[in-house]
């Protein structure tokens, strides 16, 4: 009984263990199959997209006739063949524009040809006639009433009931924390400090892009190959869209070359279903140019922002006061919960016991915006983390001290009302400083150059809606190793490593036996809602453990009942079961498929197992549409920190990297390695939008579509090292604990440089990125250099 | 458009292609040869996910045309290991977790290949500079510039 | 918007046996062909449409297109078809023209200058050309052969505006040659891009100094200034200041004001025009700093 009880408590392996990624062998040789590698023999058709040239215009007339003439060129499709409205949380979208069109880029005709080179000659001869309108090029204005509207159906749309869009205007939401009292806070304030930012729209930029092949067979099913992170409910939108049952459209989602959101929800995808149904029975792919995928998919939204926050004369903060107006862009079905979402997390991850928030999703002719990476929470912190850092300087308190005194601990009722859970928040604040030496202030290294450090800390919890659930099955063969079917996608972040492992864990085995269900099919894969949010390790993983575990029960039933034993006595450890009471062991193999003999062949017990589990948290509740409170906003937050040190170049203004730290709270790290790898990508994300990123628009047209001029990191951009630190406080319900961390780790990063370079130079550079000639120029207007 | 007939080594193996003109060297391995190892990220020079070696040389395969190719010796990324044994930089960039996605991957190597090659022996700065025109956007690069290190150091160590 | 094709349109790839051919067929078609050399500015405009070339007339296969040669007593000749990674990595431009080598090394990756050229990068004619400044400093004169013969084109004057050069249809320019510079001579190409390396230039400072007993202040110095004017830009104002005043750290300063002065940068997609002056100033400032303490 004494080995049964430890080896309950135990942590099983190979959780917390550092183990090679399963997908590495393929990728490294250039096997792995992503979608554009998937082939499909002569038949296939290529699509290419007509696209508005304007940033909002009435489309008055289309002739393809002389397109469709050109011989090889199959078919063509305009919004007139599919009219219906799609959207993840508000139906504000059609597949091809019909009466108008609200950005440059936006989909106005779709064409199949034998050839890409010739779809593409096609477009060209494809004539559309449009009326220019009236544009809006920035939230602020977009939301007064000078504005045209850019949805004048808003109110029609079909819409989650915790979105509050304003019909009559391009407001598509509008969330509110009305915590405390604000407006009688402030008087109480011994330091106040109110800044504005503007946050530019940025590009997730994975370097795979979009691509898509759809097949439509006269039967009525259709088949979609994508390069996706959310299959099922491309699945879903797509059904709902064109009117078709989900039993009859099976999305295939391969290895994903790079998501960070922008493979989320639905974007081009629809565009080649509705060209493959009016093809019929030849599959037709459509493949982004890298042009075309800086700003015609999914971009992340703009962000002005104005924030007010003060603290007593002991350094306690007493309010915050924040106007977040989202430049959401032509279309917002996915950006509305975004809003809310940065609505519901505004206090940043401090205890504030008055808070006012209204957050703003407003329509504007530009590209369409939808999820990148901390959805919503680099924006809001890159602003918000800077005026906590002046507010600690200005009471003339320890940026660090200042943060530890406030930051969120757990049991504080936080902006929603909700009660915080456990973190490890003050412990992540506290190492990030201890690694960064903080308080240490280094010599530059060259006479030009000064020198300083930076840190910032963060929460965001999974953006989801209340009731996103995930599901798994395990399987076994017949020599005793297993298949997992799971529905969320590997998209770098480690999905079938960190399951194999969960796996192995919760079953006994050992982890080479595992092997993970692949590629992700809605017609075989068990329900994944979507692979965003940072939730697959947690939700998932839930799901995988589940199915594993219920595996397990069967087989201990089975054995118990052939070994006429008690299921509790026995146990599966390194692939065979064994009793703690008798000491029998028998290895997995055969009998995972066949059974057991009963007694001298008189029969037989058990069969093929097959475990199933499912995961979906209930406890989620709405939010008062006034006030923004309620009993559990969200599922739980992972918080954490980063810190920077910095020089900054006084003849050029380029910030360099010396020092950089990552602290983050994961519950459990399942797989360290693994997170310290999401832990120094995030900042590498997070670096190169501080430095370098952001759309260029003029009049809504990309001035920059192209790395030429959409400048990302490389490897001289980055710092030598980045030190990650894992901090564990476990979440209740995680699978041993574990949340997620992938996007957490490029929320702060702007901030912490930005703090970093105030305290080299004594300026604040305001609002990203910070361009050489930025903080070049702001050292001049400061007087700092001439 | 006039078409060319090449021939080309790719890995070592002998493949004679009909080509059009306008076609790419990556368009020529990925939709001629169904060589989908090497990728396309911008197909303008600037991502490098489809570097492959021609001539021995580190080049973007989408800033080639295929019929520059006639009489030329090609590397690609299935040609690295050899009869299932990976080459050193493949296992370290394992080792060391610098593949994330993978989309990068074949470029990254085939970089660091040829930067090994020509510098058995490069200091990190070295190794930055040669590996700059091939962007990644999960790792943050710094577990591949470690990948390429260590690779050095065991290619030194057996030598 | 922007008019990116997936792939480049339909062309014809001609090989010519013989320059005189090249030149002929080139003469022949004009507007509508062009010589194809690295390939890294043609592919790219092909593809974005701003380049409609029928034909791409292979020149890189002609007698000494691609040889780098260095005579004691002459100096340099790099044909036009050279990569720039050949060039840089090239022993006598190392040890004679190592301004020359840390110029081309300035531009893209790796993989790029394994096929973009010097005489490419001239010919395309940017402002933001990283060896064009090199090339000028260093006298590079460019050997022409076109369709009435071969001739030299000193660069000097060979810039019109950005993309436009004195070249005529038929031009096939086959090398560019540099004179042995003056002795105790020293040079500095410093470009400032938006990331740490790789970038094109926001602003590109080539600096190259020697003594010279006919200047009163006893050196000559050249300055070539990239991405600020619409041609690679001479600031003679600040030449004449360093050929004048005896070199100090004032009369540096004074040199690299000039220059900033001189010069007409825009605002663009990539910078503007307050910051690149602010940048000529200072990065001119540094590279005649450092010139000047070799060449003292």
């Amino acid at each position: 009984m004494d080995k049964l009880q430890k080896s309950k408590d135990k942590i099983p392996a190979p959780v917390g263990e550092s183990i090679t990624r399963v997908d590495a062998r393929e990728k490294v040789t250039g096997s792995a199959i992503f979608t554009d590698d998937i082939q499909f023999g002569p038949g296939l058709l290529f699509a290419r997209i007509k696209r508005s040239p304007y940033p909002h215009a009435k489309i008055l007339k289309i002739d393809a006739s002389k397109a469709l003439a050109l011989p090889g060129v199959k078919c063509v499709v305009t919004g007139k063949d599919f009219p219906g409205y799609t959207g993840l949380y508000l139906q504000d979208r059609q597949i091809f524009a019909t009466e108008k069109t609200r950005f440059v880029g936006e989909p106005v005709v779709g064409i199949a040809a034998t050839s890409e080179e010739l779809a593409e000659k096609a477009l060209d001869l494809i004539e559309v006639e449009y009326e220019p309108m009236a544009a809006v090029h920035d939230p602020e204005y977009g939301m007064s009433k000078e504005a045209p509207l850019i949805h004048p159906d808003l109110g029609k749309y079909t819409v989650a009931n915790y979105i509050f869009p304003k019909a009559g205007t391009n407001i598509s939401n509008h969330f509110k924390i009305r915590k405390g009292d604000v407006d009688g806070a402030w008087k109480n304030c011994a330091v106040v400090v109110e800044h504005r930012y503007q946050i530019p729209h940025v590009q997730h930029v994975p370097i795979e892009t979009h691509i898509v092949i759809a097949r439509a067979e006269d039967t009525g099913k259709v088949t979609l190959w994508s390069t996706s992170q959310s299959p099922f409910a491309q699945r879903n939108l797509i059904a709902k869209a064109l009117g078709i049952s989900h039993k009859d459209i099976e999305v295939i989602a391969p290895y994903v070359g790079g998501g960070f959101g922008c493979k989320a929800g639905a974007s081009m995808e629809s565009l080649v279903v509705a060209i493959a149904m009016k093809v019929r029975g030849r599959p037709v792919k459509l493949r982004l140019t890298r042009e075309e995928e800086f700003y015609t998919a999914f971009v992340r939204q703009g962000l002005v922002a104005y924030f007010k926050m003060g603290c007593d004369k002991d350094g306690m903060l007493l309010a915050m006061e924040n106007k977040f107006y989202w430049d959401s862009g032509a279309y917002t079905e996915y950006a509305v919960n975004m809003t809310r979402a940065s609505g519901y997390s505004s206090s940043g991850p401090y205890d504030v016991p008055n808070v006012k928030t209204d957050s703003y999703c407003v329509y504007t002719n530009h590209p369409v915006t939808g999820p990148m990476r901390g959805f919503g929470m680099p924006e809001m912190h890159s602003g918000l983390e800077q005026c906590i850092d002046e507010l600690a300087i200005t009471m003339k308190m320890d940026p660090v001290e200042f943060r530890k005194l406030n930051c969120v601990q757990g049991g504080d009722i936080i902006v929603t009302g909700m009660v915080m859970h456990p973190t490890g928040l003050t412990e992540c604040i506290e190492k990030a400083a201890k690694a960064i030496d903080w308080g240490k202030k280094e010599k530059p290294s060259a006479p030009h150059k000064l020198r300083g450090k930076g840190i910032a800390c963060m929460w965001k919890a999974p953006a989801m809606s209340p009731n996103a659930g995930s599901s798994a099955w395990v399987e076994l063969n017949e020599d005793a190793t297993l298949t997992v079917g799971i529905g969320g996608q590997e998209i770098g972040q480690g999905t079938h490593t960190v399951m194999s492992q969960l796996a192995a864990a919760a079953l006994g085995v050992p982890v080479e036996h595992v092997r993970i269900a692949k590629p992700i099919d809605t017609d075989v894969s068990p329900y994944e809602w979507q692979t965003v949010a940072s939730r697959l390790t947690w939700s998932m993983g839930n799901a995988v453990v589940n199915a594993a575990r219920d595996a397990r029960q069967q087989i201990l039933e089975i054995v118990a009942k052939a070994w006429k034993e008690d299921p509790e006595d026995l146990d599966i450890v390194n692939g065979n079961v064994i009793s703690y009471k008798s000491e029998e062991s028998i290895p997995l193999h055969d009998i995972v498929i066949y059974g057991m003999p009963k007694e001298n062949y008189n029969g037989w017990i058990g069969g093929p197992i097959v475990g199933r589990g499912s995961f979906m948290p209930t406890y989620v509740t709405g939010l008062d549409a006034e006030t923004g409170q309620g009993e559990r906003a969200v599922v739980h937050y992972t918080t954490g920190c980063q810190a920077v040190e910095v020089e900054v170049d006084t003849l050029t203004g380029r910030v360099e990297i010396l020092k950089a730290v990552g602290a983050f709270d994961v519950g459990k790290a399942i797989n360290p390695e693994l997170v310290k790898a999401q832990m120094e990508g995030g900042f590498g994300m997070g670096l190169s939008t501080a430095f370098f990123e952001g759309l260029k628009l003029k009049d809504g047209v990309l001035q920059n579509p192209s790395f030429v001029d959409y400048r990302i990191a490389t490897t001289v951009d980055m710092p030598a090292k980045i030190e990650s630190i894992i901090v564990e406080v476990p979440q209740d319900d995680g699978p041993w604990g574990a949340r997620g961390v992938g996007e957490h780790s490029m929320v702060p990063t702007i901030p912490a440089i930005a703090n970093a370079i105030f305290d080299a130079t004594g300026v604040r550079v305001g609002s990203p990125p910070y361009l050489p000639e930025k903080v070049y120029l702001a050292l001049v207007d400061a007087g700092v250099v001439k | 458009m006039s078409t060319h007939k090449i021939n080309v080594k790719i890995n070592g193996g002998l493949e004679q292609v009909e080509v059009p003109s306008n076609m790419t060297l990556l368009s020529m391995l990925r939709e001629k040869l169904a060589m989908t190892g090497t990728k396309n990220g911008c197909a303008a020079g600037e991502c490098g996910a489809c570097t492959i070696l021609l001539n021995g040389e580190p080049v973007n395969s989408c800033m080639v045309l295929a019929v520059e190719a006639d009489g030329a010796e090609l590397v690609t990324v299935e040609g690295l290991a050899h009869e299932g044994e990976l080459e050193v930089i493949q296992k370290t960039i394992i080792d060391k977790g610098g593949v994330q996605c993978g989309f990068c991957t074949p470029g990254v190597l085939i970089s660091a290949k040829a930067l090994l090659t020509r510098n058995p022996n490069p200091s990190e700065a070295d190794i930055r500079e040669a590996l700059v025109g091939n962007l990644c956007r999960c790792t943050g690069y710094v577990r591949i510039v470690e990948a390429v290190q260590a690779a050095a150091e065991q290619q030194k160590g057996a030598a | 918007m922007n008019n990116a094709h997936p792939g480049l349109p339909e062309f014809d790839y001609i090989k010519p046996a013989t320059l005189p051919e090249a030149s002929q067929f080139l003469a022949q078609h004009t507007g509508e062909s062009r010589p194809f050399m690295g390939g890294t500015d043609t592919i790219v405009r092909m593809r974005d449409g701003f380049w409609k070339d029928k034909y791409l007339v292979e020149v890189k296969h002609f007698e000494g297109m691609t040889s780098i040669h260095f005579d004691p007593a002459k100096g340099l000749t790099i044909g036009a078809a050279a990569p720039m990674n050949q060039v840089a990595a090239h022993p006598d431009v190392r040890k004679y023209y190592p301004l020359l080598a840390e110029a081309a090394n300035s531009v893209a990756s790796y993989q790029l200058r394994n096929r973009a050229t010097i005489v490419g990068n001239i010919c395309n004619a940017s402002p933001a050309g990283d060896t064009t400044g090199a090339s000028i400093v260093l006298d590079g004169v460019l050997s022409v052969h076109g369709v009435n013969g071969v001739r030299t084109e000193p660069l000097k004057n060979f810039f019109l505006g950005p993309g436009k050069t004195v070249l005529k249809p038929g031009d096939i320019v086959t090398s560019i040659s540099y004179p042995l510079p003056a002795d105790g001579w020293a040079g500095k190409y410093i470009k400032l891009g938006r990331n740490a390396l790789s970038d094109l230039s926001i602003v590109g400072v080539t600096v190259l100094g020697y003594p010279d007993a006919t200047a009163k202040s006893g050196f000559r110095f050249r300055i070539a200034l990239a991405s600020v004017a619409p041609v690679p830009f001479i600031p003679t104002a600040a030449e004449a200041v360093l050929a004048e005043k005896p070199i100090s750290d004032a009369v540096i300063d004074e040199a690299a004001t000039a220059a900033m002065d001189a010069c007409t940068p825009i605002d663009d997609v990539r910078s503007s025009a307050r910051y690149r002056k602010l940048m000529v100033r200072n990065l001119t400032r540094k590279a005649l700093a450092e010139v000047w303490a070799k060449i003292k």
